[in-house]
């Protein structure tokens, strides 16, 4: 039964373009992107306890490598060069993580936000790199000699990275690393004295989470085809954050459900931008309140209930 | 797999969007129109008084009317917050949810230059995009706005090199597309006075701090500085130099620049400072089609207070009409860029009579203003720029 609406669930993302007119498909790709951040996110701060408010920042790196790498070096792959945007955000990631470790709470919450500013400055400064304020136009990414041009095919490589990144994550949770997690999470002491090494662990979650998040800013930079530093505001870090409570803090579904409510919220109310931090506010008081465990949970005792 | 691969390639390929028949946007009853703008972010007034107090206040004077052809027009705009990616989303979310027939009005350089491809592609007329920067030239279904920055330059350089025979010049500029353009148009029209400029010091978007920039450019003793900033670092450039007693030194605004926000901003250390404006006054011009304008403004808005960000929306959306209304009945896309591109000598009673080009470029002049006793002083006739 499980495997039957997998499948049919599968039969239709991939028969999406067909069935709904471009808009969407765009929008859909939007989800993706956004899901994958919040299944970064969600293993730094869902699964380890680590508030991040500066996600924006590894995205805008993940962002301007894969665009770079795109106009300097079009003969690379689309898939090398999502990957290199990765490790590039992860070393970002690693370099951030290991400072922070002797941070918590609101002050490792000041440090991320602090990152997210520097980041938006370094690619300012790199001018001649990045052409500032400007912005750079991405060119369609390149798989052989097939140009990923349209829409549709932009949806088929975000949709494809997404479900690898989507198992990757799964594997992540279920494995050692993933309890290990877990244990942070619970209680630091509890975990060290069971022998997780915090540091190691900790440092770790953050540089999978930054691998995360760049990739899907590579992403991004091909959905959408322009980007610059306007769009890496510290409010694109509060709305990650919005995803993974809204949806599940340490759920993968949850995740992909709070990318896709915050991002078709967004669409909806994008003739009014200047209510959405009211809005926003809103709705992460409603959670907390009513549903602490984000919508995954509520699904969860929904069917339980059922059975 | 094979066949999973051929499957993907054909979805891919069906993935093109399929010609519509009907013009989208235009019924019998009303034609759609729509723009991505700043409704919050650092342009929000800009853009609020652009379209909703501009292009929407000419509209309902033409809708009151009865329309263009039986037809009323309607307007749905989205916030960007001047940030290019989510001009992008917007702009497709108009073309394709809401179908638009034109978008008009857009604002700011880096959204405008984000979705330039797009509206190319897909083939819909963006009509006057507020923004200085020569990127839309060439582009056949775009129709610039403002007056672009190489004009401006031609106009400045010309009128203080050879009018009034100055020698000396520097520019302090924004570090954006819209300063640079800016910068390389003036070294070009510099070189054929055969002068240069003596210094340029750039300042970064957001940064309201321009006093090192202004003790540079002191020492380098130039008898005008240009000033290609956004009304914030502007007025703190006027502010700083009133500070430090430098007084041998004329400080010219750019077109974008020249408007009454700065001037408050600026108080008295903005007297006698010069520039280009694009627009007549809107509170004290007599020039017919202001004077309607205000009408206008005080019968729809009369808590709305003239402006020319308003000014220029309104002439946005009487533009547009004057187009439509020659386009015909059977309003296509197609049929509007051709109305536009035959407009010849139209008197808006607001700017010179105007002839659009091949160039699509609806906007080419701008006249000398100093700034006395806190208002902008007309001190040349409309200069120009060809």
């Amino acid at each position: 039964m499980r495997w039957a609406a997998a499948g049919a669930g599968g039969v239709v993302l991939l028969c999406w373009p067909l069935l709904v007119p471009p808009y969407f498909v765009f929008l859909t790709s939007l989800i993706v992107v956004n899901a994958i951040v919040a299944i970064g996110l969600n293993l730094l701060s869902g699964y380890t306890n680590q508030l991040s408010f500066g996600h924006a920042g590894f995205f805008a790196v993940g962002a301007y490598v894969a665009a770079v790498l795109t106009l300097r070096a079009p003969a690379l792959p689309v898939v090398a060069t999502l990957a290199l945007a990765g490790l590039a955000t992860a070393l970002v990631g690693l370099a951030l993580g290991i400072p922070c470790l002797r941070l918590e709470g609101l002050y490792l919450a000041m440090a991320t936000l602090a990152f997210g500013f520097v980041v938006v400055e370094a690619i300012l400064n790199l001018d001649w790199l990045t052409r500032g304020n400007d912005g750079l136009a991405v060119p369609a990414a390149r798989l052989g000699p097939l140009a990923l041009g349209s829409d549709a095919a932009k949806y088929y490589l975000v949709l494809g990275v997404g479900a690898l990144m989507v198992a990757a994550a799964v594997n992540i949770a279920r494995t050692r690393t993933g309890r290990a997690l877990l244990a942070i999470r619970e209680s630091e002491i509890a975990a060290q004295a069971s022998g997780v090494h915090l540091a190691a662990y900790k440092t770790l979650a953050f540089a999978v989470s930054a691998f995360y998040t760049g990739v899907a800013g590579g992403l991004f930079a091909f959905v959408v085809g322009f980007i610059s530093p306007d769009a890496f505001d510290v409010f694109l870090s509060v709305d990650f954050v919005a995803m993974i409570i809204v949806g599940g803090l340490g759920s993968i579904p949850g995740s992909i459900v709070g990318a896709a409510v915050i991002t078709l919220l967004y669409d909806w109310l994008a003739a009014f931008q200047n209510y959405r931090p009211l809005l926003f506010g809103l709705i992460l008081i409603g959670c907390m309140l009513f549903m602490p465990g984000g919508i995954a949970s509520r699904m969860a005792k929904w069917t339980h209930q059922a059975q | 797999m094979r066949t999973l691969l051929t499957v993907l390639a054909l979805l891919a390929l069906l993935g093109a969007p399929p010609a519509g028949a009907q013009t989208p946007g235009v019924t019998d009853a009303e034609i759609l129109l729509g723009g991505s703008n700043s409704f919050s972010g650092p342009l929000a007034f800009t853009g609020e008084q652009i379209t909703k107090f501009g292009v929407d206040l000419y509209f309902r004077v033409v809708n009151d009317a009865g329309g263009i052809h039986g037809r009323k027009l309607r307007t749905v705009y989205y916030d960007d917050g001047y940030k290019p990616q989510e001009a992008v989303a917007n702009t497709r979310k108009l073309v394709e949810q809401d179908k638009v027939f034109a978008l008009i009005a857009p604002q700011g350089s880096p959204p405008v230059v984000a979705t330039l491809g797009y509206v190319e592609e897909q083939r819909v007329p963006m009509l006057f995009p507020y923004q200085s920067s020569p990127v839309t030239r060439g582009k056949k279904w775009v129709f610039q706005g403002m007056t672009v920055s190489d004009r401006s330059s031609r106009m400045m350089v010309d009128y203080l090199a050879g009018q009034r025979k100055i020698k000396r010049f520097a520019a302090i500029y924004q570090d954006d597309e819209y300063g640079k353009s800016f910068l390389a148009a003036f070294e070009k029209d510099l070189g054929r006075h055969r002068l240069k400029l003596l210094a340029a010091e750039s300042v970064k978007r957001g940064v309201s701090d321009v006093s090192a920039q202004i003790a540079k450019l002191q020492a380098a003793k130039p008898e005008v500085l240009f000033l290609v900033l956004v009304p914030g670092p502007a007025a703190q450039a006027l502010k700083e130099r009133q500070k430090i007693g430098w007084k041998d030194v004329l400080m010219v605004s750019t077109g974008p620049l020249t408007d009454e926000r700065y001037l408050a901003l600026a108080g008295d250390a903005a007297e006698g400072v010069e520039g280009l404006s694009l627009w007549p006054d809107p509170v004290t011009s007599d020039l017919p089609g202001v004077k309607r304008y205000r009408e206008h403004m005080t019968k729809y808005f009369p808590k709305n207070e003239p402006n020319r960000y308003s000014v220029a929306g309104y002439f946005a959306g009487m533009l547009f009409t004057e187009a439509a209304q020659r386009a015909g009945r059977a309003l296509t896309r197609a049929a509007l860029v051709a109305a536009l591109e035959s407009t010849k000598g139209f008197e808006s009673g607001i700017l010179p009579p105007l002839t659009i080009g091949p160039d699509h470029e609806t906007q080419k002049q701008g006249f000398w203003v100093r700034v006395e006793k806190g208002r902008f002083k007309q001190l040349t006739d409309w200069l120009r720029s060809e």
